[in-house]
């Protein structure tokens, strides 16, 4: 594992990744002293979206299986992390790994039905799936039904404990830091065998099988990380915005589609293309949300809109998205895609 | 124990909301059919026959039975834009390109109309909208009644279309086989403009009858989206019919479960039908994509 990561380190993509992850550490402190709560927020979204896409990148960029319902396991983590710490008063630095632990095993309890589908079955019925969580929270009285759960309201003395801080400053060392395991966790699994196969369900299936590679064995594999990091994006939503309901977060649009958006505008032939996706889009999205809708409620829907427009660009211009784009010509230098292992 | 008469109003109910449901299928069965591609912005084209009825309605007072032939054509034309400019490039390319491409249209009508028309809940007083008629313990809305009636007119319509006229046959020849079609000189091009313009002009007359009798919102095409998949799975492909009749089934078992279990809960036996018959049927109904 750890040779991974010093090669990734090394050479000029490593070089790229340390100046970026600097430019990030130092950014929330700039937005603070000049008191920028909409750029701070963006960016937490930024990063929030970029573990979850990240994490739905590895279902759908390397193995092939096109999600449409990682509401399901962003809903979950959110609501394990609010249950924890408003029933039980765990701490969410507990409760957010909690939280993304419960979706993976959801996320397996889903794969068995689920990975027995292929293409767009696989899409549909996640949608499916991703409608029946909602209705099932909506009706279900311990987690607060269509009312959702509202976080404690603590004394000045726990907010380390319960993770209280105004704006998103603090939160977006949380999230900085969740990402960084996400990337710990990541590059050495594609990198690795695990990777290969799952490559190699991608393109062929059956090829794979007659490979001896076990198909339903290695989409839970990636399942389970998938839905591990998505429900811990559940979790820093929840800290962030002490609010969990079942119309927000188990939503089919601005959960499940949203991921998608970040992860096809990257580039999911590409490791980081949902990163680059999520940089992206969000701060578009949030612009348009907070400037026009927010000012103008009777324009609700326009940052939606905005984004149909991307997501149309991006599928008809350049369905490779922005990493992609940029290989093809030449901006970037691909990664030699070596098999030292497999 | 729930009584007699209430199962007998439920399944009446369901059937009168199911054939509201077919129109929504048939839709996307056809575009499905003919194109093998999944249109997911189906539920949204209706959303806009329901809000051109209203219009037409709010605006000139015209009757929403007779804007039906409006919201056919206007969204048929809308329907052979999207095709030119958004399917026709992404017939060829991988599955999720497709997927993508027809969720942007999605997201653009859902929320495109949203900001036009205001994220507001609307409603058509039509002058007989009270009207019920009541045979023994049964009741009946009459403009759940006539949408029935003007849904199976449809369907019925769009069958003898495609049996008896060129275009008609022609349509089901591109879905057969392409390249066949082709060579026989139809202009296959041309026949998927048509196919998607019906398609999703269907829709658009299940929008406008669900706006005689139920409020319409921008966003109420998410809803009707996912009916219109369960109608497809479980009435096949190629049979207008059998898309008919199983929307007429769903919404029968929607209708009388909600009997049964919690009204909020219905929907969820209706998407867990959907998970269980895709996981279940055979191979042979969908060719050979799925195992």
């Amino acid at each position: 594992m750890l040779q991974f990561i010093k090669e990734g380190l090394s050479g000029r993509n490593g070089q790229y990744f340390l100046i970026v992850a600097a430019v990030m550490l130092v950014a929330p402190l700039i937005f603070w002293k000049l008191d920028l709560p909409f750029a701070a927020n963006a960016m937490l979204l930024c990063l929030m979206f970029s573990i979850m896409a990240m994490a739905w990148n590895l279902l759908e960029g390397y193995t092939g299986q096109l999600s449409f319902g990682h509401a399901v396991f962003f809903g979950v983590g959110a609501y394990t992390t609010m249950i924890l710490m408003l029933y039980y008063g765990v701490t969410p630095w507990v409760g957010i790994f909690a939280g993304g632990l419960v979706a993976a095993l959801v996320g397996l309890a889903l794969g068995v039905p689920l990975f027995r589908l292929r293409s767009h079955w696989f899409a549909l019925a996640t949608i499916a799936v991703g409608e029946i969580f909602k209705l099932i929270f909506i009706s279900w009285d311990y987690v607060g039904g269509s009312a959702g759960l509202q976080s404690p309201i603590v004394p000045e003395e726990q907010k380390l404990y319960y993770l209280q801080y105004a704006g998103s400053y603090v939160y977006i060392y949380l999230a900085l830091g969740l990402l960084g395991l996400e990337l710990l966790i990541m590059y050495p699994l594609v990198r690795s065998r695990i990777g290969y196969y799952l490559q190699a369900i991608r393109e062929d299936e059956d090829a794979a099988m007659s490979l001896g590679i076990n198909p339903f064995k290695y989409k839970m594999v990636a399942m389970f990380f998938s839905a591990l990091f998505t429900g811990i994006g559940g979790g820093i939503y929840t800290v962030r915005f002490r609010f969990v309901d079942p119309f927000a977060v188990f939503d089919l649009i601005s959960v499940s589609v949203y991921i998608t958006i970040a992860g096809i505008l990257g580039g999911i032939y590409s490791f980081v293309g949902p990163i680059v996706g999520s940089f992206v889009f969000v701060p578009i999205s949030e612009y348009v949300r907070v400037y026009v809708v927010s000012r103008f409620p009777r324009f609700y829907g326009l940052h939606v809109f905005v984004l149909g427009v991307i997501l149309l660009a991006i599928s008809l211009l350049a369905p490779e998205g922005i990493m992609g784009w940029l290989e093809k010509k030449g901006y970037l230098r691909k990664r030699e895609e070596g098999g030292e292992e497999g | 124990m729930v009584g007699l008469d209430y199962v007998a109003n439920a399944v009446v109910s369901g059937i009168l909301i199911g054939s509201v449901y077919s129109l929504v299928g048939m839709g996307l069965a056809l575009i499905w059919g003919i194109m093998d591609v999944i249109n997911f912005a189906q539920g949204d084209y209706m959303m806009l026959g329901a809000f051109i009825t209203y219009w037409a309605f709010t605006l000139a007072g015209v009757d929403p039975l007779l804007s039906v032939p409006l919201s056919f054509l206007v969204t048929f034309a809308l329907g052979v834009l999207t095709q030119r400019v958004v399917i026709e490039r992404v017939l060829d390319a991988p599955m999720v390109s497709q997927i993508t491409a027809t969720f942007a249209v999605l997201l653009m009508i859902r929320y495109g109309a949203e900001a036009a028309f205001g994220p507001y809940t609307k409603r058509i007083y039509v002058p007989y909208a009270d009207v019920i008629f009541r045979f023994g313990t049964i009741s009946l809305q009459l403009p759940r009644l006539i949408a029935f009636f003007v849904s199976l007119g449809v369907a019925v319509a769009f069958y003898v279309f495609l049996k008896t006229t060129y275009t008609g046959v022609a349509l089901r020849a591109v879905s057969q086989n392409r390249m066949a079609a082709y060579l026989m000189g139809i202009n296959v091009r041309k026949m998927y403009w048509i196919a998607f313009g019906i398609g999703v002009g269907i829709s658009a007359v299940g929008g406008t009858l669900v706006a005689t009798f139920l409020p319409i919102h921008p966003e109420m095409g998410g809803f009707y989206a996912l009916i219109a998949f369960i109608v497809v799975v479980f009435g096949g492909f190629g049979s207008v019919f059998g898309a008919y009749i199983s929307g007429i089934i769903i919404g029968v078992t929607e209708s009388v479960s909600a009997l049964f279990i919690s009204p909020s809960l219905k929907d969820v036996v209706a998407f867990l039908l959907f998970i269980a018959i895709i996981l279940v049927k055979p191979t042979g109904l969908f060719g050979t994509e799925q195992r």
